[in-house]
C-alpha cells in the first residue's frame, strides 16, 4: 500500500524490539503439556529468556540450559552437554518431552544436534534456532514444524470433525482460546499447536514451573494427521501447515494472514459455514459481529483523526494495522522486527523493518503508539498516546488476557485505541471534552 | 590480548574467605541443572548505569534484545539517559562467517555521530568471542578516531556466572578508565562507591547524608555514574564496597595500585545503615567527622523511629518466614527485625558460608536456617504460626494454602528499600501485604468443589 523497506538501513540496532529465534522456540515448547524446554547454549540465554517471560506472563516459566562454557564449547560437539542435561533434568522431573533448541553459540561451532538427539533415548524434539538468524516468529514456527515432523505419525484417513489450529507467536493465551471456541461453536474438535491458552494463563498450584503445565499433549501431536482441516494463522505458520499436510495428503489447509477485523473474521466464519453446511453461526457469534460493527462506528470519530505508529512482529503487525484501518485509523508508520511476506500487504503509509530509534525519528508522523513497553519512555517523552501490545509488556498485568481477535476482541481493541487517542488529545489541550459521537 | 583479564585469577580471589580454605573455586555450571545469569549479564549490570556512556553489545539478538531497559537504575544525568537505551550489532550469519568487525566499527561511528557519549563500552558475547572479532584493536582504533575512551568488555556469557561477569566489568573499568584523568579538586573525604548500582534509587537514600557530613562521592561503579568521575577514581581516600562481593577483586587491586583502603558494608535496614555510615567515617579517620556522624545517626534514627511507630504497633508479634538467597538471607531479615517483625526462619540453601554465618547471627539461636526451603517453609509456618511469607513467586501457593500473607522478594522493585527512608517503603509494602484479604479470598473453594 505505502512505501515498504525490507532491510534496516544502519549497521546496528538502537533500542531494538526484535526478539531472538531461540526465545520463540522456548515459548512454542511451553505450549506443549509437561514439556521441558532445553536451550542449548550459554546459561545466560536461558536466564534472560526465563526472566523475560516470567515478567511478561506473571507465570512461572519452566526452562533449562545446557550451560555451555568456554572450555566445553571448544571440546564438545554437544554430545556431552546435551546428554548430560537430559540426564540431570530427568533425575528431578519426568517431562513428557524435552524441547531441545539451539542458540548462536553451538550453531557457530557446528554442533550436530540431530546426531546427538538420535543417541538420546528420552522423548525429545530438536530444532536449530541460532539467534543470528530469523527472529521470534521464525523460532516459534520452526519449533512447530519440528514438533510435527518429529512426532506426528503419518495417516491416511481423515476425521472431518477434527481441526488443527496453528497460531502465530504473538497470539495471547486468551486469543488462542477464543479462536478455538469460535471454531468449536461450529461443531469441530479443535487442537491448537502450540496451545498457550491452557499453559501460560491462570495457573495456581504447587510445584509450579517444574514443567510446563497445560498445553497440547504429546499424544495429541502424535495423532494429529487424521485431522480433516488445518488452519494456519499468520504467514509465519504456512510452512508448518505444509509439514502437517505431508503427514496426510488428504488433509486440507486454509490460511489466514491474521484474524483481526470484520473482513478476516467474516472469512473464517464463511469457511466454517461452508465446511459444516450450517446456515448460520452460533447466536453469540452473530451478536458479537453486531457489536464490532457498532464499535467501529463508535470509535471512528476518534480513530479517524488519529495517526498511528504500530510496531510489532510481522503477523501481529498486519492484524493490528488492518483493524485500525477498517475504522479509519491512519497508520502512518508500521515497523516490523524482521522481513516477512506480510509487509507488502500491510495497510500503512510507510512500512519498514527497523527499531525503536526509527520510531523516534519518525515521531512527527504519529499521535498514538501501538507497541510493547519499550515504547513507554518514548510515548512519555514525546507525549504520544500508548496502547501496549506485543512482547514484552512488563508495565502492565493481565497480558495473557488481552484479546484483539475476531469480532469480540476487535471491538475491545478499537475502543481501547480510540480512548487512548482521546486521552492523548485531551492531555494536549489541557481539558477534557467529550468528542465521541455515539451512534 | 594483553588487555584481557585472566579469568583464572579472578576466580581465585585471595580476598574471598572461601579461597583461603579451598584452592579451587567450584565454578562449572551443571548442564540441565543451572539457574542464574551469565558473565555478560554480570558485566552489563556492573557497567550499565553510566548514563553518559553508550553500551554496544556485539552479538546476536538474545543478549541485548531480552535485557535492555530491565533495570531501574536511576540517574541524575541531565542529558539523554543512555542507560535506558540499547545498542547492538545484532549480527547475522554473514557476520558469523566473514567477521562482524566492520559492523562494530561502523556502529561505534554511528553512535558517536548521533549520541556523542563520553565513552562506549563494547561487549563481547559468546558468538563474537568465538569467531574471534578483535574488540581490543577495534576499540583502540575507534578511541583514536573519536578521542573518547572505548572500553572493550571481555565477558562473553560462556566464561561463567553473573558474579564473574561483574568482576570482568570491574576489570574493564580498571584497565581503561580508572586513572586516566585527574580530578579538578580533591578533599580529605573523597570516597568511591563500588558495587552500588542505584537500582530504584537505593543510593540516593543515603548519599544526601554523606554530603551533609562533608563526605564527597568522587566516583561510583557505577550507580548514577559518569565516565569522567570513574576516570578520576584513583584519587579517592576510601573505597566503599556496597553489598557486592563480586567487585572485591577491584577494590583489592585499587589498594595495591593506588593505596586506597576499602571497607565492605550494606545500607539495608536501620542498623546496617547506621553501622555503614559510622564505618565510613571511622575509615576516613577524622575525629570531628566521626563525631558529626554519630550525631547524625542519632538524629536520623530518632526521626525514623518516630515515623515507624505506627508500623511497629501494627507489626507487633507478627512473624515472618524468609525464602531468598545470597546476602538477602540476612539483610532482609535484619530489616524486618528493625520493623519489629520476628523472623522465625530464613532459607540459606543459596547462600555462601559467610552469608549463613551472618544469617545465624541475625536470627539468633531460635531462628531456623532452612537448607531445603521448598519443603521446610510450610512446616515452619505451621509450627510457628507465621503471618507472612517473603519468597519468590513459586512459593505463592504455599502462602495461599496456609492462608497467610505473601510478599514477592524477587519482584522487580519499583521503589527503594535502602537506607533509613527505604525502611518506611518496606514497612508500607509489608503492611499492605498483611492487610490484604486476597490471600484468603483466593483460596475459596468453588461451589462445584465443595
Amino acid at each position: 500500500m505505502g512505501k515498504v523497506m525490507h532491510k534496516r538501513s544502519k549497521p546496528l540496532q538502537v533500542n531494538p524490539f526484535k526478539l531472538s529465534q531461540p526465545m520463540g522456540a522456548t515459548l512454542a515448547f511451553l505450549g506443549v503439556d509437561g514439556c521441558m524446554p532445553l536451550m542449548h547454549g550459554g546459561q545466560g540465554c536461558t536466564s534472560f529468556t526465563k526472566v523475560f517471560f516470567t515478567r511478561h506472563f506473571c507465570e512461572p516459566i519452566a526452562i533449562q540450559t545446557s550451560a555451555v562454557t568456554d572450555a566445553i564449547a571448544v571440546l564438545d560437539g554437544g554430545d556431552y552437554s546435551i546428554v548430560e542435561s537430559v540426564k540431570n533434568i530427568t533425575k528431578k522431573v519426568a517431562p513428557s518431552l524435552i524441547g531441545l533448541h539451539t542458540t548462536g553459540l553451538p550453531e557457530t561451532k557446528g554442533d550436530d544436534v540431530r546426531g546427538v538427539a538420535a543417541q538420546i533415548e528420552y522423548p525429545l524434539v530438536y530444532v536449530n534456532t541460532p539467534d543470528y538468524e530469523g527472529g521470534f516468529e521464525s523460532g516459534w514456527a520452526l519449533t512447530c514444524t519440528a514438533l510435527i515432523e518429529q512426532l506426528t505419525e503419518p495417516a491416511e484417513s481423515i476425521d472431518d470433525n477434527k481441526l488443527v489450529l496453528l497460531p502465530h507467536v504473538s497470539l495471547t493465551p486468551i486469543e488462542v482460546e477464543k479462536i478455538k471456541e469460535f471454531i468449536e461453536g461450529f461443531g469441530f474438535n479443535v487442537l491448537a499447536l502450540p496451545d498457550l491458552s491452557t499453559s501460560l494463563d491462570g495457573h495456581l498450584g504447587e510445584k509450579q514451573a517444574a514443567l510446563s503445565s497445560g498445553g497440547i499433549t504429546v499424544e495429541e501431536i502424535r495423532t494429529f494427521a487424521d485431522a480433516g482441516l488445518v488452519i494456519s494463522v499468520g504467514d509465519s505458520m504456512q510452512s508448518c501447515a505444509t509439514a502437517l499436510q505431508k503427514k496426510n495428503p488428504e488433509m486440507r489447509h486454509q490460511h489466514f494472514s491474521h484474524l483481526q477485523g470484520l473482513e478476516a473474521t467474516d472469512a473464517l466464519a464463511e469457511l466454517l459455514l461452508t465446511e459444516t453446511g450450517f446456515s448460520g453461526p452460533p447466536l453469540t457469534v452473530a451478536r458479537w459481529r453486531q457489536r464490532l460493527q457498532d464499535a467501529m462506528l463508535d470509535s471512528h470519530f476518534s480513530l479517524g483523526q488519529s495517526r498511528f505508529l504500530v510496531a510489532a512482529e510481522p503477523d501481529q503487525l498486519a492484524g493490528l494495522c488492518q483493524a485500525l484501518y477498517d475504522a479509519g485509523g491512519k497508520v502512518t508508520v508500521a515497523i516490523s522486527t524482521v522481513d516477512s511476506p506480510q509487509l507488502e500487504k500491510i495497510k500503512a503509509d510507510q512500512v519498514l523493518v527497523g527499531d525503536l530509534e526509527d520510531a523516534e525519528q519518525l515521531a512527527d508522523n504519529y499521535d498514538v503508539i501501538v507497541s510493547n513497553c519499550h515504547c513507554e519512555a518514548l510515548a512519555h517523552r514525546l507525549h504520544k498516546g500508548l496502547v501496549l501490545r506485543g512482547f514484552p509488556n512488563w508495565e502492565q498485568v493481565g497480558n495473557p488476557l488481552k484479546n484483539d481477535l475476531l469480532y469480540e476482541g476487535g471491538a475491545y481493541f478499537l475502543f481501547e485505541s480510540a480512548n487512548a487517542a482521546t486521552v492523548m488529545r485531551d492531555a494536549g489541550r489541557g481539558t477534557r471534552t467529550p468528542e465521541n459521537h455515539c451512534f | 590480548m594483553a588487555n584481557k583479564p585472566k579469568i583464572k585469577e579472578l576466580l581465585d580471589e585471595s580476598s574471598c574467605a572461601h579461597n583461603q580454605t579451598r584452592k579451587v573455586a567450584c565454578n562449572a555450571p551443571t548442564p540441565g541443572a543451572t539457574t542464574g545469569g551469565c558473565a555478560f549479564e554480570g558485566a552489563q549490570i556492573s557497567l550499565f548505569p553510566y548514563a553518559d556512556a553508550a553500551h554496544l553489545v556485539h552479538g546476536p539478538m538474545t543478549c541485548l534484545g531480552s535485557s535492555w531497559e530491565t533495570r531501574a537504575t536511576g540517574t541524575s544525568f541531565a542529558g539523554r539517559d543512555l542507560t535506558q537505551m540499547g545498542f547492538t550489532t545484532d549480527i547475522n550469519i554473514n557476520d558469523v562467517v566473514f567477521s562482524g568487525e566492520e559492523k562494530v566499527a561502523a556502529s561505534i561511528d554511528y553512535i558517536m555521530a548521533h549520541y556523542a557519549p563520553e565513552a562506549i563500552f563494547v561487549y563481547a558475547t559468546c558468538v563474537t568471542a568465538m569467531i574471534g572479532d578483535d574488540l581490543d584493536l577495534l576499540c583502540n582504533q575507534a578511541a583514536e578516531r573519536h578521542g573518547v575512551p572505548m572500553v572493550p568488555v571481555h565477558a562473553p556469557g560462556f566464561v561463567g556466572s553473573k558474579n564473574l561477569g561483574s568482576r570482568l566489568g570491574g576489570e574493564a573499568a580498571l584497565a581503561h578508565l580508572i586513572g586516566t584523568k585527574e580530578p579538578e579538586t580533591t578533599t580529605a573525604f573523597d570516597i568511591n562507591l563500588i558495587g552500588e548500582y542505584n537500582v530504584t534509587g537505593d543510593m540516593w537514600q543515603y548519599t544526601p547524608l554523606l554530603e551533609e557530613l562533608g563526605i564527597r562521592v568522587l566516583a561510583t561503579l557505577s550507580g548514577d555514574g559518569r565516565v569522567a568521575q570513574i576516570r578520576t577514581a584513583h584519587r579517592a581516600r576510601l573505597n566503599v564496597l556496597v553489598c557486592a562481593k563480586s567487585l572485591v577483586s577491584l577494590t583489592r587491586k585499587l589498594e595495591e595500585r593506588y593505596g586506597i583502603p576499602s571497607i565492605a558494608l550494606s545500607f539495608y535496614g536501620k542498623r546496617d545503615t547506621s553501622k555503614g555510615l559510622l564505618a565510613i567515617a571511622e575509615a576516613l579517620g577524622d575525629a570531628g567527622l566521626i563525631e558529626r556522624t554519630r550525631a547524625l545517626i542519632t538524629r536520623e534514627e530518632a526521626k525514623l523511629s518516630e515515623k515507624l511507630k505506627p508500623y511497629q504497633a501494627f507489626f507487633k508479634s507478627k512473624k515472618a518466614v524468609l525464602n531468598t538467597g545470597g546476602n538477602k538471607t540476612w539483610s532482609i531479615a535484619a530489616a524486618l527485625q528493625d520493623l519489629g517483625i520476628e523472623v522465625v526462619g530464613t532459607a540459606v540453601k543459596k547462600a555462601t558460608e559467610d552469608d549463613r554465618a551472618k544469617a545465624r547471627e541475625t536470627l539468633g539461636d531460635k531462628g531456623v536456617l532452612m537448607m531445603n526451603p521448598g519443603v521446610e517453609q510450610a512446616k515452619i509456618i505451621d509450627e510457628t504460626g507465621a503471618d507472612l511469607l517473603l519468597a519468590g513467586g513459586r512459593s505463592l501457593y504455599t502462602a495461599i494454602k496456609k492462608g497467610i500473607a505473601f510478599a514477592d522478594v524477587n519482584q522487580e522493585k519499583k521503589k527503594s528499600y535502602g537506607g533509613y527512608a527505604g525502611l518506611l517503603n518496606l514497612a508500607e509494602d509489608l503492611k499492605n501485604a498483611l492487610q490484604n484479604p486476597v490471600f484468603k479470598n483466593v483460596a475459596r473453594r468453588a461451589p462445584w468443589e465443595k
